[in-house]
């Protein structure tokens, strides 16, 4: 369905980091500290991953929600593989994203000039993610009710497929944004939510672990190394932890 | 002319602070007392964290109150520096102070009564070479009724025998030391023996484990399923000197033990330790039966421990060597109570770290990624697996235990 290079941040990282070690180098204080004797530590000391608590939306409007849903389920629709992309909680991993750091590019160098570039510089908008949905959002809502007199999330199948391709392709103009971004952006989004760990709000209960047979996120497995020519069929293991955890009976 | 006397003076000045410095009972006694310092850990108590040596300030949590380590520095007005040997020698084996006030028992007397005179003079001798700190230290923090002193009157005759260590005939030399050192001025009972109500040790329990602030002080008698029956005299010297063995790496308060005390006790001192407490008694009561591993709180430990144990105590609870504690067959892990387990889960702990193994490797914390009903069915799991057997936990306790320690 889309074959085009994945988007082209690694210019963006390379630029920040590049300009993050000129300052150490200027500063002359790294972010390290010397350490003596043993390492430092101290009880209860933990970093975890940033997460928000589901049942909400923290960015999307209700209508915004609905259009991401309507395309995240044509974009992984439900088959005998598995669930859809938005009952696998594509949506919700979006929502919960753009509300976080990435919703506004923190680590990336977002300022002018902006300049078309070439497909082979990647990624050149000045819309952070946020934008890109809240504007990309609302230009197909307006053509969708120009075109077809209904909102996105209320086209059939089908005509959602139309359009969706369309985007991709470059052949439906939006009013006032990039359709094509727009869709890069979601499709994007999309695939990382369907196999992101499911704390993140997206692969519900491992969906597309389970459909690919992915351990998850597994620390050792020396017990299993030398059991050669053998289905392992192991469970996949979020973050979370993993149903087997539950006391049963 | 005038210069020269000068100079005689001073000549003859440096000489008598010479003689003085060399009036020696002493170098030898100060260096034994520097060592039996070192012995019975005073540090721990009356060194604060950063703080100039011996100079106090150290909060001790027991279950009536804080107590705070007294300023044990030459300064006259605030430290010991207007005692004589007899007030020290008092203070050790009475418990009551210069000015007759009676010691708590955070101040383990009760252990020290048994160290020599000599070795409280030594000891002394060393205490009056530190350097003088002029630091105030409010010792007594507890609140009412407790923070009357005369009521350890009472406490003493409920608890306290005096008296210096009688050696055994029957036992050697070796197994003496080892028995006056523990019992004494290491006073390893102040943390393994279980207590009474009042706080009192419980003597016909000496050194079968007993919980300190949120830590399990194991049993340390030759109990094979909960003490140290297992190991044998050199890996429990491995234990004290370095702070791992085969088997366990000290952790909590042990680890600062090991840190600060037995780490630099002399080999001959190790192996009389180790000596005496292989021969103390293992009580013979019947380890449980472990539970099935069919129980579901097992199944769903199992899945626990494979998930995130695994990787470092290895599939089996075998650990490696030196680094990761061995869980299969370990006496903590056996022991009837899990608090440690349980803390060390949920907060993560560091090992101690030794001129041998200074590693100091550490366990991360899992409250965050392990609820109540997690931890406890894979401690159960723990504690009833390779060969292990020991009551299950509740998740009541582990929520107890959270809501206590977590910051």
């Amino acid at each position: 369905m889309h074959t085009s290079s994945p988007s082209g941040l690694s210019r963006r990282r390379f630029l920040a980091s590049t300009a993050m070690a000129a300052l150490l180098a200027a500063s002359g204080k790294a972010f390290g500290d010397v350490i003596r004797g043993t390492q430092p530590f101290s009880p209860f000391d933990y970093a975890p991953p940033e997460t928000l608590p589901g049942g909400r939306w923290y960015f999307f409007s209700p209508d915004e929600a609905r259009a991401v849903e309507a395309i995240v389920e044509r974009l992984i629709p439900a088959d005998d593989l598995s669930v859809s992309g938005k009952e696998a909680g594509c949506a919700e991993f979006i929502d919960r994203q753009l509300a976080g750091s990435y919703g506004s590019y923190e680590r990336l160098y977002m300022q002018g000039p902006f300049q078309k570039g070439t497909p082979e510089q990647g990624d050149q908008s000045e819309f952070v993610p946020r934008a890109r949905y809240r504007r990309g959002l609302a230009a197909l809502d307006a053509w969708c009710r120009a075109s077809h007199s209904k909102a996105f999330a209320e086209l059939p199948g089908e005509t959602r497929d139309e359009i969706l391709s369309g985007l991709e392709a470059g052949k439906i103009e939006l009013p006032g944004f990039d359709g094509r971004l727009l869709f890069e952006t979601v499709l994007g989004n999309t695939m990382e939510g369907f196999f992101a760990d499911p704390i993140y709000g997206g692969n519900k209960d491992m969906v597309s672990w389970k459909m690919l047979g992915f351990p998850g996120a597994r620390y050792d497995y020396r017990d299993y190394v030398e059991r050669h020519n053998e289905k392992l069929d192991l469970p996949p293991l979020s973050i979370a932890g993993r149903p087997e955890w539950k006391t049963r009976g | 002319m005038r210069k020269s006397v000068l100079l005689a003076l001073a000549i003859l000045g440096g000489l008598s602070a010479a003689a003085q410095a060399g009036d020696q009972t002493d170098f030898v006694t100060v260096e034994r007392g520097r060592y039996l310092a070192v012995l019975g850990d005073c540090a721990a108590c009356h060194t604060a964290p950063g703080g100039k040596p011996f100079a106090g300030g150290v909060p001790i949590e027991t279950p009536f109150g804080r107590l705070v380590g007294a300023n044990i520095t030459p300064d006259r007005e605030t430290g010991i520096g207007d005692w004589t040997l007899e007030d020290f020698q008092r203070a050790m084996s009475e418990g009551v102070a210069k000015g007759g006030y009676h010691l708590y028992g955070a101040m383990p007397y009760t252990a020290y009564t048994k160290v020599t005179a000599a070795d409280n003079a030594a000891l002394f001798a060393y205490l009056k070479t530190l350097e003088p700190v002029h630091s105030e230290v409010e010792t007594n923090q507890l609140p009412f009724p407790f923070n009357i002193r005369l009521s350890l009157f009472g406490w003493n005759l409920l608890n306290f025998t005096k008296g210096e260590y009688v050696p055994d005939p029957k036992r050697d030399a070796e197994w003496n030391r080892g028995a006056y050192l523990v019992q004494g001025l290491a006073h390893c009972g102040t943390c393994h023996t279980p207590k009474n109500v009042i706080g009192g040790d419980k003597n016909d329990q000496f050194l079968k484990g007993n919980v300190v602030d949120g830590w399990l002080a194991p049993d340390i008698t030759g109990n094979a399923h909960e003490g140290i029956g297992k190991w044998s005299v050199d890996e429990l010297i491995d234990y004290m000197k370095d702070g791992a063995n085969r088997y366990d790496i000290a952790s909590g308060p042990m680890a600062e033990v090991v840190e600060k005390s037995s780490s630099q006790w002399t080999d001959a001192d190790l192996k009389a330790v180790a000596t005496y407490l292989k021969s103390l008694d293992g009580s013979p009561t019947a380890p449980p039966a472990p539970l099935a591993a069919s129980d579901p709180r097992m199944v769903a430990g199992r899945a626990i421990y494979e998930d995130r144990c695994s990787g470092c105590h290895v599939g089996k609870g075998e650990g490696i060597a030196g680094l990761f504690p061995k869980l299969a067959a370990a006496p903590l892990v056996n022991n009837a109570d899990p608090a440690s387990l349980i803390r060390v889960v949920l907060a993560g702990s560091r090992a101690g770290a030794t001129d041998a193994r200074p590693t100091g490797p550490s366990m991360p914390a899992f409250a965050w990624n392990l609820k109540d009903e997690d931890v406890a069915n894979l401690l159960t799991y723990v504690r009833n697996s390779w060969g292990n057997a020991a009551p299950p936990v509740a998740a009541g306790e582990v929520a107890k235990l959270r809501s206590e320690l977590q910051p």
